[in-house]
């Protein structure tokens, strides 16, 4: 158990530092991202220029200026944003995170018990109209893009329909922390958790579908059958936890991709500032600490969900359980 | 819809001239809420150099002079703000000395000492002010705090005295826009024990009628009343309306149009293209537009074929069809076809239109027209360079990729193989600047600090400001004419004594200029805001925008 928690934190190690080296080397291989101009300020003389690029250390070789970062990212954890140059990226990402997870949390909720309603559903009446109708709801939602949805949903919640009593409740766009107003935090992010489950709801529903169906014919559900158990039964416990395994696998891996900034559109549509929303604008204004230290974070969610969704497997299948 | 958002943005000029009346005496109450969509990155009045934070520092912070926070036309100059009055030259325009308000506190209650005003002035060069070098540099001893500014003393050039209350500059050269320079945020003046560094998020202590007492950059700013501040003049520093202001970053100005509409803010600024009709139709009394000195425009490189050929960059001048521009800036109502790189409004400015059909350099007609594609064709035979390859490099904006294809359209009437790239909006200005990219033409923008005819054209295309192989060299063009030089020069010297001669001889260098065509004005755009209807009175001038302090909220 030891020896692979010790290899899964060896690649991890291994991930992040092959991540943030190549965010690194094509930051400042791209022409006109260097920092130095930027912070002097537009039309600085040269004296002013050749000072900042000195206090910042511009002027040091490329790998004493990656570990500084480095250091400054993981050790001393003060490393402050090119663009806001007080603000320090670990805190800012710290207070981002809440969001971000309140956020995907909750549209998980959503997603996974509306798609596996409909999964089922439309599993339990396969080629029928009723699992033909969910099939093409959970298509629809597959293909609209988030962002445009969201655009639609604040069309609707904030401007055509604000002052009507469907609405007025919604209020404008941002979060309201938990802690300041649960009922607040709950009317500003449901909207936002809907918009980002739909597309979700759609995959997630038809992969279980899928799963669903293809089990049907298999050795243990025919002799769970044989038992005499009833057909929900059979359907519920037998059939859907083992169908669960796909879904989980990808849940894990969009849960920790939504976590690690994936909801990006959500929040910069709903104006959350989330993780994604963060990354977005250190994207927009070329801030590499901030850049580097979200994709950090991010692979770090990847690298650990992928351990986690390992874990839930022994859990549900007993046939990886007895291979090992 | 093109037609009809011009039709109804045109309709509420007059209502939007109306809000500039003289604001009332001071009823002070309630809270004004902004909406950004970008944070105003650091707080430091000496250092910041962006517009949001320009626009929100004007009420905290105060210069020995100031530009006035009170509606009027866009080339007024500095006025007297910390100091008492406009000291009158002495030296031949070499020395200045100025003579602080008694009893004006900072806002931790200390009184502002002529001490303070020294510090500052060092400060600026310790702590890395981008115009530390163009604007501050002349004081005597500006020089050695721009090589060494730890040991910056600026000995000789700054003299204190906190007994009487004077500060006396000296100044290596003349300068008439020196007062103009000392109404700059960067300029600002701070207690004397302010530290020598970046403040980022904590702002320094100032005199202005509010304070910040808390930012975040990614999300918020919060101001309040600065409890010492006692009106010394309503037009330099006027007292505050609300009680509170709170400022709130992140949004897309999509949702800031839809909050704003909705009361759940007061004020937003830059109202989408696709988004003016609607506000023009249902929020015309609540809708703003502000002149500001500023152009958009098109720099030829004039060291790179095609246009290191005059008469390819006076082609591209004549062919341009401004008519367009402008409409892809949002119609006439917001957006002005530019002849010059000098803007309306600005001091010096002279209506002069060289490139434009029946015009010609001896006859300019006093406005843009119409393209002359005959004469532009005609230019391009002569020069000689049809069939090269020519690259548009814009910001990945939507605005400013609709003009870049129409330029290419028109570079590929006249003959040439054009294309266009763009670039990040943030990169791109850096990009654009640095000689060894090599560009051919790039599309950006410049506003002035000050009102002042050289914040364009010296400092856009004088021979000083091409820095070969920077990120840093706003002459995109490259271009140095060392006959316009000394008339620049000129022009600024003249201008110490006789300011009325001084913006002729300015007129004067936009024409020659505009003769080289080191660039292709293209439009000079006009800030749109929305406002609540919780707003009862605001003010907005050109240099600072919105003056929050003087919006009055239900």
């Amino acid at each position: 158990m030891l020896l692979v928690l010790l290899k899964r934190l060896g690649q991890t190690v291994f991930v992040l530092f092959g991540i943030s080296v190549m965010v690194f080397l094509v930051f400042l291989a791209t022409p006109g991202t260097d920092p130095t101009s930027r912070i002097a300020g537009k039309n600085a003389s040269p004296q002013t220029i050749e000072r900042v690029r000195h206090e910042y250390g511009f002027d040091r070789p490329l790998p004493v200026q990656y570990a500084t970062m480095m250091k400054k990212l993981f050790i001393t954890q003060d490393l402050a944003s090119y663009a806001n140059r007080g603000e320090l990226v670990v805190p800012e990402l710290a207070k981002a995170a809440p969001i971000t997870l309140s956020l995907a949390a909750g549209a998980a909720v959503i997603w996974v018990s509306v798609s596996i309603c409909m999964g089922t559903v439309a599993a339990a009446f396969r080629n029928t109209w009723i699992d033909r109708t969910l099939m093409m709801i959970g298509l629809v939602g597959l293909s609209i893009p988030v962002f445009w949805l969201g655009q639609v949903a604040n069309l609707i919640t904030q401007a055509r329909f604000h002052d009507t009593w469907l609405f007025s409740w919604v209020p404008g766009p941002g979060y309201i922390p938990f802690s300041e107003s649960p009922l607040g935090w709950f009317r500003a992010l449901v909207i936002p958790w809907c918009t980002l489950a739909v597309l979700f709801i759609g995959l997630y529903a038809r992969i279980l579908r899928a799963d669903l169906v293809s089990v049907m014919d298999e050795d243990f559900m025919r002799t769970a059958r044989a038992k005499g158990l009833s057909p929900l039964r059979v359907l519920l416990v037998h059939g859907l936890r083992t169908s669960m395994i796909s879904f989980i696998s990808m849940f894990g891996m969009d849960f920790a991709q939504l976590i690690g900034g994936g909801a990006l559109l959500t929040e910069v549509v709903f104006g959350l500032g989330g993780v994604g929303r963060l990354t977005y604008q250190a994207m927009g204004a070329l801030d590499l600490p901030l850049i580097m230290a979200s994709v950090m974070y991010s692979a770090v969610f990847v690298v650990l969900a992928n351990a986690l969704v390992d874990v839930i497997y022994l859990v549900l299948d007993p046939r990886v359980r007895d291979g090992r | 819809m093109q037609q009809g958002r011009i039709l109804f943005l045109t309709g509420l000029l007059a209502a939007t001239c109306a809000h500039a009346d003289t604001p009332a005496p001071p009823s002070p109450g309630g809270v004004l809420r902004l909406a950004g969509t970008t944070s105003a990155g650091t707080l430091d009045p000496q250092i910041s150099y962006m517009h949001v934070t320009y626009q929100v520092e004007a009420i905290v912070y105060d210069g020995l002079t100031t530009f006035p926070k009170t509606p009027g036309p866009a080339d007024r100059h500095a006025i007297p703000d910390l100091a008492d009055a406009i000291p009158t030259p002495q030296d031949n325009g070499l020395t200045y000395r100025f003579h602080l308000r008694p009893g004006i506190r900072f806002s931790n209650g200390h009184p502002v000492t002529a001490e303070d005003v020294a510090a500052s002035m060092r400060r600026l060069f310790r702590v890395n002010s981008p115009t530390a070098g163009p604007y501050y540099s002349h004081i005597v001893g500006g020089d050695a705090c721009l090589r060494d500014p730890e040991h910056c003393t600026l000995a000789g050039g700054v003299i204190a005295d906190n007994a009487t209350g004077t500060v006396t500059f000296h100044l290596t050269h003349p300068d008439s826009e020196f007062m103009d320079r000392l109404a700059f945020q960067h300029a600002s003046i701070l207690p004397a024990d302010t530290p020598a560094h970046d403040m980022g998020n904590t702002a320094p202590i100032g005199t202005g009628p509010y304070r910040i007492v808390s930012y975040e950059p990614t999300s918020s700013m919060v101001l309040e009343r600065n409890p010492y501040f006692q009106q010394w003049d309503a037009e330099a520093q006027p007292a505050g309306y609300p009680d509170s202001i709170h400022y709130t970053f992140g949004l897309d100005p999509e949702s800031e149009v839809t909050a704003v509409e909705n009361g759940q803010f007061d004020w937003m600024e830059g109202v989408p293209l696709d988004r003016q009709a609607e506000v023009g139709r249902r929020f015309a009394p609540q809708v703003r537009i502000t002149d500001s000195l500023n152009v958009f425009y098109a720099a030829l490189n004039v060291n790179e074929p095609p246009f290191n050929n005059l008469l390819a960059r006076q082609a591209l001048n004549y062919a341009v069809n401004r008519k367009a521009i402008v409409i892809y800036g949002g119609g006439p109502t917001v957006s002005v076809p530019a002849c010059q790189m000098l803007p309306q409004g600005s001091p010096g400015f002279e209506p002069s239109c060289l490139y434009t059909k029946g015009a010609t350099f001896e006859h300019p007609a006093q406005q843009w027209q119409a393209p002359d594609l005959e004469k532009a064709r005609d230019l391009i035979r002569r020069s000689g360079t049809a069939g090269q390859h020519v690259t548009i490099i814009a910001p990945s904006a939507a605005g400013h990729s609709a003009v870049a294809t129409d330029l290419r359209d028109t570079l590929t009437d006249l003959g040439y193989i054009a294309s266009v790239r763009t670039i990040s909006p943030v990169a791109e200005f850096a990009y654009i600047q640095n000689s060894d990219n090599k560009i051919q033409i790039g599309l950006t923008g410049w506003s002035a600090d000050y009102p002042a005819a050289s914040s364009f054209l010296q400092t856009l295309f004088s021979c000083a400001t091409f820095v070969p192989h920077s990120d840093n060299s706003v002459n995109i063009s490259q271009f140095c004419n060392h006959d316009i030089d000394a008339l620049m020069q000129r022009a600024a010297t003249v201008a110490v004594t006789d300011r009325a001669a001084g913006d002729t001889l300015w007129a004067e260098v936009s024409r020659r200029l505009m003769e080289q065509a080191p660039a292709v004005p293209l439009d000079q755009a006009r800030s749109v805001s929305l406002l609540s209807n919780r707003v009862k009175s605001d003010v907005a001038t050109a240099i600072y925008g919105a003056v929050f302090s003087q919006f009055r909220v239900r």
